[in-house]
C-alpha cells in the first residue's frame, strides 16, 4: 500500500522528462512566436530597427484597408469552389477505389502521388498548363474547336483555375481518408438493404453517406483550414492578378511581412484572419456535424 | 531505476549536444594576432563568384596582414532579404559589393552601415573616379554616404537581327510610334493556327513589385527625362510621362505585341520573341546558350513622339557597403578602394559583362581593347551616363506595388483609363507615405 504513492510519483516525472522534448519545441517554435506576435500587434517593426509602439493603429489601418478584405473574400471564393468540388471528387474516387477492381493498389498510389510532389512543381507545371498562348488545355479545347479559355489572365476564371489545380493536388489525401471510412461501414448494413430491395443509389445516401459522418466532418475542415493557407498557388502562378482576383489572405500577409516590412501590421492581419478561420470551421461544424 | 536511467541518458545526450556545439579555441599565435581578417559578400552568380575569387585572391598574396575571406550572399529570394536578415541577427559581414540603393533606407536607419565619408579621401577618390552629381544622388537624406557606387546595368533593348530583317524594319524604332508599327510587323501567326506564336516582347504580367523596373519604370525614367518617383521628399510620377507610358503598354497588350501569358524558359533566345527589355548582364548568357546564326544588337528604350533629348534608362545600380558590425572599418575601406580600382573594374566588365560607374569609361585607353572587341558593351556603357536609379525611400516597395496594380489594370488588361490609373496610384502612394511617418 506505502509503495504504489512513490511508484505514481516516479512515473509522474519521468513522464515530465519524456515530454521535454516536446515542451521545449512547443516553448520556441509555438508558444514564443504566438506571445511574440501577440506584441507585435501593437508595434510598427520592419526586423531591423526597434519597434515602435502604435497601440491600435493596426487595427484601424485594418478596418480601412480594402485590399485585405478583397484577399479575404477571394479565398471564400475559393473555398466555395474548391471544398465542394474536392468532397465530391474524393468520395467518388474513394467509392471506385473501395470496388473489386484489378490494380487497385496502382491507382490508390498514382491518386496519392500529387500529394507528395512539391507544391511549386505543380504549380508551375500547371501554370504552364493554363498558358493563354501555348498552354495545353487551350491547344485541345482549340483542336476540338471550342474557343480558348483566359485560365488565369481573366479575374473571373483565375480563382476557378486555381481551385481544380488544388483539387487536382490534394484529392489523394482525401480519398484515403474516405477509403478509410469506407472500409469501416459494416458489409451486413448493405447485405440488409440489399434484401430490403434498396437500389445503389439508396444504400449510398442512406448508409454510405451517414456512415461518413465523421469522415466528411473531418475532411470540410481539414480542407477549409487547407484552403485558408492558399498561398503557394497564387505566389507562383499569378502574383495575386489578374486585378487582385486571386490575391489570397496569406499571400497579402506575406506581402506585408515579407516585401514591405511591416511585421506589426502583418500580425495583426494574422490574428483577424486565425479568428475568422476559427468562425468558419465552427459554423460548419456546427452545420456539417450530425447528432447520433 | 527507470526514472534515474532516463535521466543519465538524458544528461549524456546533454553533454553530446554541448560538446558538439562548443567552438574550438585555439590560442592565437603571434602572426595570426596581427592579421585583420575580413569577410567579403559578393552576389551568388556564377560570374560574380569568379570574379570576386581572382580579385580576393590578387588582394591576399599581396596583404597578408589583411586577410580577406570570401563569401557569395546567402540563398534567399533576394540579396535585400539576407541582408535584412544578417542585420537583424547580427551577422552581417565586414563588407558586401551588392546592394541595391532601393533598400538603403532600411539599413542606415538602423544603424547597420559604417558612416563612409568619415574616410578623409572617400571623397576625393570618388569624384575621381564618377561625376559628381552621379555621386550626389547616393548620398543619403542625413546627407552623408554609406555607399560607394561600383557599377550599373542600364536597361536597353536587345533585338533579334534576323526578326527584324525578315520583317522589313528598316530603321531601329526610337518613339512610341516606330515602335508599334515595328511590333506590327514582327507579331504574326506564323503556323495558321490562328494562335500568333511570334511576338514583338514579354514581360512578366504578374503584379509584383519589382517586375515594374523593367516595363513602367524604365519607360517612365526615358519618357520624363530621367526623374524618378520622388522629387527630394514628394512623390512626382503623376504626370504626363507616365500617362504615355500607361497608354503605350495599353496599346501594346490590346494588339497583342506582348502575350498576356507566362512562359518558362529563354524564349527570346527560341525567337518566339524579336525584343527582350534587359541590361548587360544578358550578354553573357546569350552568348553561351545562342544557337549558330543568332544575330543580335540592342537600342535605348522607345521614347514619346514629343520627346527632345538624350535618352535616359533605369540603370540597375549595385553599390559597396561597409557594415557596422566590422571590427576594421579602416582596413575594410582599404579594401573596397581595391574593389573599385580601374584594373578591377577592367575585370568586371570582362568576366561579368557589368558597367562600372566610372566616368570617361569608353574614352580611358585602358579599356579600349575591351571595347573594341565587345562593341555592344559600348553601347551600354555610353547609356551609363544617362542612367537613373531608385530613390532611397522606405515605403518604395509598396510605392512600386500601389503602381503595380494600376499598371495591370491599366495596362495590361485596359480596364482603366491611363489618367486615372496614374492618378490612383498617386493617391495611394501619398496614403502609404502618410502611414510611414514617424508617430
Amino acid at each position: 500500500m506505502k509503495s504504489m504513492p512513490m511508484k505514481k510519483k516516479r512515473g509522474d516525472k519521468t513522464g515530465y522528462l519524456m515530454s521535454l522534448p516536446y515542451i521545449l519545441y512547443f516553448c520556441l517554435f509555438i508558444g514564443f512566436p504566438l506571445i511574440f506576435s501577440f506584441i507585435l500587434v501593437f508595434h510598427k517593426w520592419n526586423i531591423v530597427t526597434p519597434m515602435q509602439w502604435v497601440g491600435l493603429k493596426n487595427f484601424y489601418r485594418l478596418f480601412h484597408d480594402v485590399q485585405f478584405f478583397v484577399s479575404i473574400r477571394n479565398t471564400l471564393v475559393f473555398l466555395v469552389i474548391h471544398i465542394p468540388l474536392q468532397i465530391t471528387i474524393a468520395l467518388l474516387l474513394a467509392i471506385l477505389l473501395n470496388q473489386k477492381i484489378k490494380l487497385k493498389g496502382f491507382f490508390r498510389a498514382l491518386y496519392f502521388l500529387p500529394v507528395i510532389v512539391s507544391g511549386v512543381v505543380i504549380t508551375i507545371l500547371w501554370q504552364q498548363l493554363f498558358a493563354y498562348e501555348t498552354g495545353l488545355l487551350n491547344l485541345l479545347l482549340t483542336k476540338i474547336g471550342l474557343s480558348k479559355i483566359p485560365w488565369l489572365i481573366d479575374s473571373n476564371w483565375a480563382m476557378p483555375s486555381i481551385a481544380i489545380m488544388a483539387t487536382w493536388k490534394n484529392v489523394g489525401l482525401y480519398i484515403v481518408l474516405f477509403l478509410v471510412g469506407l472500409q469501416g461501414i459494416p458489409r451486413y448494413l448493405y447485405e440488409a438493404a440489399e434484401i430490403d430491395g434498396a437500389r445503389p443509389v439508396q444504400q449510398f445516401f442512406h448508409i454510405t453517406l451517414p456512415a461518413l459522418n465523421n469522415t466528411m466532418v473531418l475532411v470540410v475542415i481539414l480542407s477549409t483550414i487547407g484552403g485558408f493557407s492558399l498561398f503557394i498557388e497564387p505566389f507562383v502562378m499569378t502574383g495575386g492578378g489578374p486585378m487582385n482576383s486571386t490575391l489570397s489572405a496569406m499571400l497579402y500577409i506575406y506581402n506585408q511581412a515579407f516585401y514591405f516590412g511591416h511585421m506589426g501590421y502583418a500580425a495583426t492581419l494574422g490574428f483577424f484572419f486565425a479568428f475568422i478561420i476559427l468562425l468558419v470551421v465552427l459554423l460548419q461544424k456546427k452545420f456539417v456535424e450530425r447528432k447520433d | 531505476m527507470t526514472q534515474s536511467r532516463a535521466t543519465i541518458i538524458f544528461l549524456l545526450l546533454l553533454c553530446v549536444v554541448c560538446v558538439s556545439c562548443e567552438k574550438k579555441r585555439t590560442a592565437p599565435t603571434v602572426a595570426d594576432r596581427d592579421v585583420v581578417r575580413l569577410t567579403y559578400w559578393c552576389a551568388s552568380n556564377q560570374s560574380e563568384i569568379d570574379l570576386a575569387t581572382e580579385l580576393v585572391n590578387k588582394w591576399n598574396s599581396s596583404h597578408p596582414k589583411i586577410q580577406v575571406k570570401l563569401q557569395p550572399i546567402p540563398a534567399s529570394q533576394s540579396s535585400e532579404e539576407a541582408l535584412l536578415a544578417a542585420i537583424a541577427g547580427k551577422t552581417t559581414p565586414d563588407i558586401c559589393a551588392n546592394m541595391w540603393p532601393g533598400a538603403m533606407d532600411d539599413f542606415t536607419s538602423s544603424g547597420g552601415l559604417v558612416r563612409l565619408d568619415q574616410f578623409p579621401d572617400f571623397l576625393d577618390y570618388l569624384t575621381e573616379r564618377m561625376p559628381a552629381e552621379l555621386l550626389e544622388s547616393f548620398r543619403a537624406p542625413d546627407g552623408h554616404y554609406y555607399q560607394i557606387p561600383w557599377k550599373t546595368n542600364p536597361i536597353m533593348i536587345m533585338y533579334n537581327k534576323r526578326m527584324f530583317r525578315k520583317a522589313g524594319i528598316q530603321r531601329l524604332p526610337r518613339t512610341y510610334s516606330e515602335y508599334l508599327i515595328a511590333a506590327k510587323a514582327i507579331t504574326k501567326d506564323l503556323n495558321g493556327d490562328g494562335r500568333a506564336d511570334q511576338w514583338m516582347g514579354y514581360q512578366d504580367i504578374r503584379p509584383i513589385w519589382w517586375q515594374r523596373f523593367f516595363d513602367y519604370y524604365t519607360h517612365y525614367i526615358a519618357a520624363s527625362g530621367g526623374k524618378t518617383l520622388f522629387d527630394s521628399t514628394d512623390i512626382c510620377f503623376e504626370s504626363d510621362a507616365s500617362v504615355k507610358v500607361f497608354r503605350f503598354f495599353q496599346e501594346i497588350y490590346r494588339q497583342g505585341y506582348f502575350p498576356r501569358t507566362t512562359f518558362q524558359g529563354d524564349n527570346f533566345l527560341a525567337e518566339k520573341f524579336a525584343t527582350i527589355i534587359t541590361g548587360p548582364w544578358n550578354i553573357t548568357h546569350v552568348e553561351k546558350f545562342k544557337k549558330p546564326g543568332f544575330e543580335y544588337d540592342i537600342f535605348p528604350v522607345p521614347v514619346p513622339d514629343d520627346y527632345k533629348g538624350p535618352v535616359y534608362t533605369y540603370g540597375d545600380h549595385k553599390n559597396i557597403s561597409i557594415f557596422s558590425t566590422t571590427k576594421h572599418p579602416a582596413e575594410a575601406w582599404q579594401f573596397a578602394r581595391f574593389l573599385i580600382t580601374e584594373q578591377a573594374d577592367l575585370r568586371l566588365l570582362e568576366v561579368c559583362s557589368q558597367i562600372p560607374l566610372r566616368k570617361n569609361l569608353t574614352t580611358n585607353p585602358l579599356y579600349h581593347r575591351y571595347f573594341a572587341a565587345n562593341p555592344m558593351m559600348t553601347k551600354f556603357a555610353e547609356q551609363a551616363i544617362y542612367t537613373r536609379g531608385v530613390d532611397g525611400s522606405s515605403v518604395l516597395k509598396e510605392i512600386f506595388d500601389a503602381i503595380s496594380q494600376e499598371y495591370e489594370a491599366c495596362a495590361i488588361y485596359g480596364k482603366r483609363m491611363p489618367e486615372e490609373a496614374v492618378a490612383n496610384a498617386a493617391k495611394r502612394a501619398q496614403v502609404i507615405i502618410e502611414w510611414s511617418r514617424p508617430q
